[in-house]
């Protein structure tokens, strides 16, 4: 039986994990530092940019998935592209079958969906974490999707490379009426003492005011 | 039925069209919008069957959009009158077409553009175009009052003429005219 079990590894181990599913967050936890804070009047996505060998441009991280939603991701970079392109277009597809933005909600659900159908047969879970921001009716909206398909909704979230030491850091700055240039700050102190200096970080907001992801372009050293 | 004219001027394009409905010899609507923004650069007029051309101009939005998205850039006008007409011509090789004549017009890098696409999926591109059933008259107007430095308040003012005097002599014409027009300025050149 145990023989099978190796064998088997989309099939819950003997202690009751799925192994395949804790490789893929292992695997996340390798890539960069990736961070979401949500006040009330505005999400903020923080993605470290890896320093990348000379000559290289650097590769995007936040990604806008529609007028009102983004997204940003860490793990396997490949994983994560096609995690935000099929959420691209199932915002479109809602667009046009209800004639309408799609709500965050609805919009994680999709994405935990498709995560957790990668679980229950013999392929590969995406190594990949996802954190959307977006506005809809019920407001301002921060959720981590991992691979498993767990969805959590939450003020902060820190996925990737010391994401532990990250979340830390924002717990420890983060106050429900931090300013968008605070909340800037803070996210980027928490990816920079990681890594103990100034790294290329790329940010994406969506405000409650204007109800639009609006993505912040990188600049080197900050 | 209907009546549309989009006219290409040096500073942008003006789309124009009536809003009469027609069911049969009845008139079924006369507040219909026949003029769609698919975003701030490209915009369509439709004729033939409301529920088709409404589709079309809806699923052009969400692939425009989706496209902008993923290669960084919006469509050119071209790109976006390819990409109705190639869902038009798979309707008919599939013998289910869409009922539609459309006028995409809009704005990009090269100036302005107007686009005819019909339901065999032929794209043509010509300064001035018209399509419905009241295109021949109103072609008879744009032919005398275009010149190719037309500015485009003079533009908007020839394409509501011209839909006008359709709504004169064809029955599948009337109840007014709507007119919207897209300026150069529009286009920025990127997707966000």
């Amino acid at each position: 039986m145990a023989a099978e079990m190796g064998r088997m590894p989309f099939f819950y181990s003997p202690e009751g994990r799925l192994v395949q599913v804790d490789y893929a967050l292992q695997a996340v936890s390798r890539g960069s530092t990736t961070i979401g804070l949500k006040t009330k009047d505005f999400a903020l996505l923080s993605s470290q940019v890896k320093p990348t060998r000379p000559l290289l441009e650097a590769a995007e991280k936040v990604y806008v998935l529609d007028d009102h939603v983004g997204a940003t991701g860490s793990g396997y970079i490949g994983d994560v592209t096609t995690l935000i392109d099929e959420l691209r277009v199932e915002a479109q597809k809602h667009r046009l079958v209800y004639d309408n933005p799609i709500d965050v909600g609805t919009l994680s659900r999709h994405l935990s969906e498709y995560l957790h159908q990668l679980t229950m047969y013999a392929v590969r879970p995406l190594g990949a974490s996802i954190i959307l921001a977006g506005a809809d009716e019920l407001g301002i909206q921060l959720v981590q999707v991992d691979p498993s398909g767990t969805a959590f909704r939450g003020s902060g979230f820190a996925i990737g490379q010391g994401a532990d030491d990250a979340l830390d850091t924002i717990h420890k700055g983060f106050r429900p009426d931090l300013g968008l240039e605070e909340a800037m700050a803070l996210t980027s102190k928490a990816i920079e003492d990681l890594n103990g200096g100034k790294s290329v970080i790329e940010h994406g907001v969506v405000r409650a005011e204007t109800r639009r992801f609006e993505h912040i372009v990188p600049k080197t050293n900050g | 039925m209907t009546t549309t004219v989009g006219i290409r001027s040096k500073d942008g394009v003006v789309l124009a069209a009536d809003k009469r409905a027609s069911k049969g010899f009845f008139v079924g609507s006369k507040v219909v919008q026949k003029l769609f923004s698919l975003d701030d650069t490209t915009a369509v007029a439709i004729a033939g069957q409301m529920s088709d051309a409404e589709y079309l101009v809806n699923l052009a939005k969400a692939e425009r959009k989706l496209l902008a998205l993923r290669r960084g850039h919006p469509l050119s006008v071209r790109e976006s009158a390819k990409l109705i007409s190639n869902i038009v011509y798979n309707g008919m090789k599939s013998y289910s077409p869409f009922y539609v004549e459309l006028v995409v017009a809009g704005v990009d890098k090269e100036g302005a553009h107007v686009f005819t696409s019909d339901m065999s999926g032929a794209v043509t591109s010509e300064d001035f175009m018209s399509s419905g059933s009241g295109s021949p008259i109103a072609y008879g107007v744009l032919e005398q009052g275009y010149r190719k430095e037309i500015a485009l308040e003079d533009a908007s003012k020839l394409a509501e003429a011209a839909v006008r005097a359709a709504m004169e002599r064809d029955p599948g014409s009337g109840n007014g005219v709507d007119v919207l027009v897209v300026p150069n300025g529009r286009w920025h050149g990127e997707a966000n």
